[in-house]
This record gives structure tokens, C-alpha cells and sequence, in this order.
């Protein structure tokens, strides 16, 4: 393969990695964005933060999702906007992590619901290996932010 | 502005199409505003709306709340011996796995109560209204508040449970309510008055305190039962090992 080939290729990795972060971030923003009241308790599920401040977070996370998530899809500012869905993703695993070891048993409430459920029904170890993989979709477009299809391509070139 | 900056900034601008910097600023106040007015949102949510409380106060508290504003109603007022330890009850009228907990333990919980061998402390949440999108747990958690008003507490809180739907969601009506309060034994001006309670949300404010109250002390989800502040939810298998458990911490 010559190197325009392989500049096409990565072009639609970036694509690819967009889609699926950009589309997730939608989804899981999307199920939250009418209920703020839960959103904030599935934050503060996680016993990190303080009351209030969880609270604000709560409120906050899924509206972010949502916008970032739009960014991605359309590719509009790529670079930040991979950054912003990465450093999310980071702070999501640190989380669960952190929830995992000090034994607490919750739902991440990523998509939706949260709390305090059942020992055998959490599922830390699927959602650290999902929010990493999207981490690594967020890395890679912050490292080579062009792909196919973005309205960054369309606009400022 | 140096001679042979403008040079590099029309270097770095581009020639044609939209500037990227002017467009990054309207996304990024775009953001910021929705970020606030989610934040706003959110927080007004906490306090109960003015129709919520037709007709009532909307803050009285009701009879034998303990631990100040949002703390719990004593089930058993009055009936406790010094030497009783404290449970603490979280629950939600519309959560199913509460209603097995009644079933489980309810007739243990009554009878030690009843006896004064615990200070039975029930905090009545109200956070599935947000998952199920309707009103039953407020409306019942008033109801019972009302209730408390009677000398009616565990009766009311009984029946409710009773009657619990099969169906997570499925709620209370109004005429089940008033009903439960038939059943709890509430009557003649007793019952106009816990009516006129229960219709005006009295305690609607009250109910969003516990809820609150609730969530700062780390109660997140129900059921939750502290044995003297303890939280042993998960320990607890049967009523007679309930039961024991409050032998040994009764002094």
C-alpha cells in the first residue's frame, strides 16, 4: 500500500473510532438528558464526590455527552472534541474502578438507572473494558484528528 | 500591535470559508450555556413546585419526625424502652424489593416496635418517581406522612405495602390511597382531616427533605435497615435473624 493509501485508510480508522464514540456518547447522554434527577444520583452513587457537587455533576454529564457526542458525529473539531470523550471515558474507569475496589456494589448508570444494586448483578469489569476501548477511539483522533467524512475537512481546509 | 504581526496572522488565517475560531466560540458558548441551564434545571427539581402543595403549607412537618428537617417519622412513638436500639428503615412504597422486605421482616419489625424492644424509624424515600416517571412514591410517602398525623403511621404504611402492584410503575391511585387510610383505620373527622392533608401535599416538602436527608447520608438505594446507624441490609437473611441481631445490640 503507498502512503495515500494509507493516509485513506487512517482517514477512515478516524471515522470509525468518531462514529463509535461520537455515537455512544449520544445514546448514553440521550437516555440521561430527561431525567437529571437520576443522572445525579447515579453520580453520587460513586461516593467520590461531595453531595452537592456530585449533584451538579450529575445534572451537567449528560447534556455533555450529548454535544460532544454531536461533535464527533459530524467531526466538528475533532481534536477537542475527542479530548473532552476521552478525558470522560478516563474519569468513567477511574470511577468504576475506584467504586470496584472499595466494594461498592453499583450500576455505573452510563446508560441510564444507577444506585446501589445486587453484588452478582454489577458488571464493573465489561464496562472498564468498554469505556477503555472508547478511551482508545478517543486517543487515536486526538493524536490523527483527520477522517473521512468530517465537517472539519469540509470547513477549515 | 507589532509591525510584522499582521504577516503572521494573515499567515495563520485562512484565506477562505468559515474561521474556525469564531465557529469554536459560538460552539463553545453553546456548551456552556447548556451546561448551566442543565445545571439550573436540575437543581430547581429539588424543591417542590408551587402545585404540588395546593392548598397546603407544603412544609409542615409531620407528627413524631426525629433528626430534624428530612429525618425519619417514629413508627412507635413513645413506646420504646431506653435500653431499645434504633432501626432505621429506608424504603420506597413503589419498590418491589421493599415490599418483599415487609413481607419478610414487616410482622418482626411491628411486633419488636409494638413491644418498645426497638425505636422503629422509617424514612419513607421517594427517588423512583424519577425512574418510573410518575408520582406514586411522593404520593404516598404524604399519605403516610398524614397518616402519622392520625396515630396511624404503621397501619397506613402496612396497608400500602399490602397493596403494592405486581407491576413496578404501576403507582397508587387517589381512591387507593383513601382507601389504605380506610383500612388503616383512620375514621370519621380524623379522616377528613388526613384527606385534606393527603389532597393538599401537607408534607410534600417534608418528602422532598427525606429524600435529600436520605441521599446525604448515603442512602441510595432501597431497602436500606441501619441497626443503630449501622447499615446491615446485606447481612440480614431471615425475621428471626433480625431479630437476634437486636437482641445483641440491646444494652
Amino acid at each position: 500500500m503507498d502512503a495515500r493509501g494509507r493516509g485513506r485508510l487512517a482517514e477512515f480508522i478516524g471515522l470509525l473510532a468518531r462514529l463509535t464514540l461520537g455515537i455512544v456518547l449520544l445514546v448514553a447522554g440521550g437516555l440521561k438528558v430527561t431525567s437529571p434527577a437520576v443522572s445525579a444520583r447515579a453520580v453520587r452513587a460513586f461516593q467520590i464526590l461531595p453531595y452537592d457537587f456530585a449533584g451538579y455533576v450529575g445534572y451537567a454529564l449528560p447534556v455533555v455527552e450529548v454535544l460532544f457526542g454531536l461533535l464527533l458525529v459530524a467531526g466538528l473539531f475533532t481534536r477537542v472534541s475527542a479530548l473532552v470523550g476521552g478525558l470522560l471515558m478516563l474519569a468513567f474507569v477511574i470511577g468504576i474502578i475506584s467504586a470496584w475496589t472499595r466494594g461498592l456494589t453499583i450500576d455505573c448508570g452510563c446508560f441510564g438507572g444507577g444506585g446501589t444494586i445486587e453484588a452478582r448483578q454489577t458488571q464493573y469489569l465489561a464496562d472498564v473494558l468498554r469505556d477503555a476501548g472508547l478511551a482508545a477511539c478517543a486517543a487515536w483522533l486526538v493524536v490523527r484528528p483527520r477522517s473521512a467524512y468530517s465537517l472539519d475537512n469540509r470547513l477549515f481546509r | 500591535m507589532r509591525p510584522d504581526a499582521k504577516k503572521k496572522i494573515a499567515k495563520v488565517t485562512p484565506k477562505s470559508g468559515p474561521n474556525p475560531v469564531i465557529i469554536g466560540a459560538i460552539v463553545a458558548a453553546l456548551v456552556i450555556v447548556a451546561v448551566v441551564v442543565a445545571i439550573l434545571i436540575g437543581n430547581s427539581s429539588k424543591s417542590v413546585s408551587a402545585n404540588d402543595q395546593v392548598g397546603g403549607s407544603g412544609s409542615a412537618q409531620p407528627a413524631d419526625v426525629t433528626g430534624g428537617e428530612g429525618g425519619g417519622i417514629v413508627a412507635n412513638p413513645g413506646t420504646a424502652k431506653s435500653n431499645a436500639p434504633t432501626i432505621d428503615l429506608y424504603e420506597d412504597f413503589q419498590c418491589p424489593t421493599c415490599g418483599a422486605l415487609e413481607k419478610a421482616m414487616g410482622p418482626a419489625l411491628t411486633s419488636m416496635a409494638k413491644a418498645g424492644e426497638i425505636k422503629l424509624v422509617v424514612h419513607t424515600l421517594s427517588f423512583l418517581d424519577d425512574n418510573l416517571k410518575n408520582d406514586s412514591s411522593k404520593r404516598s410517602a404524604n399519605a403516610v406522612a398524614c397518616a402519622a398525623d392520625a396515630g396511624k403511621f404503621l397501619e397506613y404504611h402496612a396497608a400500602v405495602f399490602n397493596a403494592q402492584p405486581a407491576q413496578e410503575g404501576t403507582g397508587y391511585t387517589d381512591a387507593q390511597l383513601t382507601e389504605f387510610a380506610t383500612t388503616a383505620g383512620i375514621t370519621g373527622p380524623a379522616l377528613a382531616t388526613w384527606q385534606k392533608c393527603t389532597t393538599s401535599g401537607q408534607h410534600a416538602q417534608y418528602v422532598a427533605d427525606v429524600q435529600d436527608s436520605a441521599g446525604r447520608a448515603g442512602v441510595n438505594s432501597t431497602p436500606t435497615l441501619k441497626l443503630n446507624g449501622q447499615d446491615i441490609t446485606k447481612t440480614l437473611t431471615t425475621a428471626s435473624d433480625l431479630v437476634a441481631q437486636v437482641k445483641a445490640a440491646t444494652k
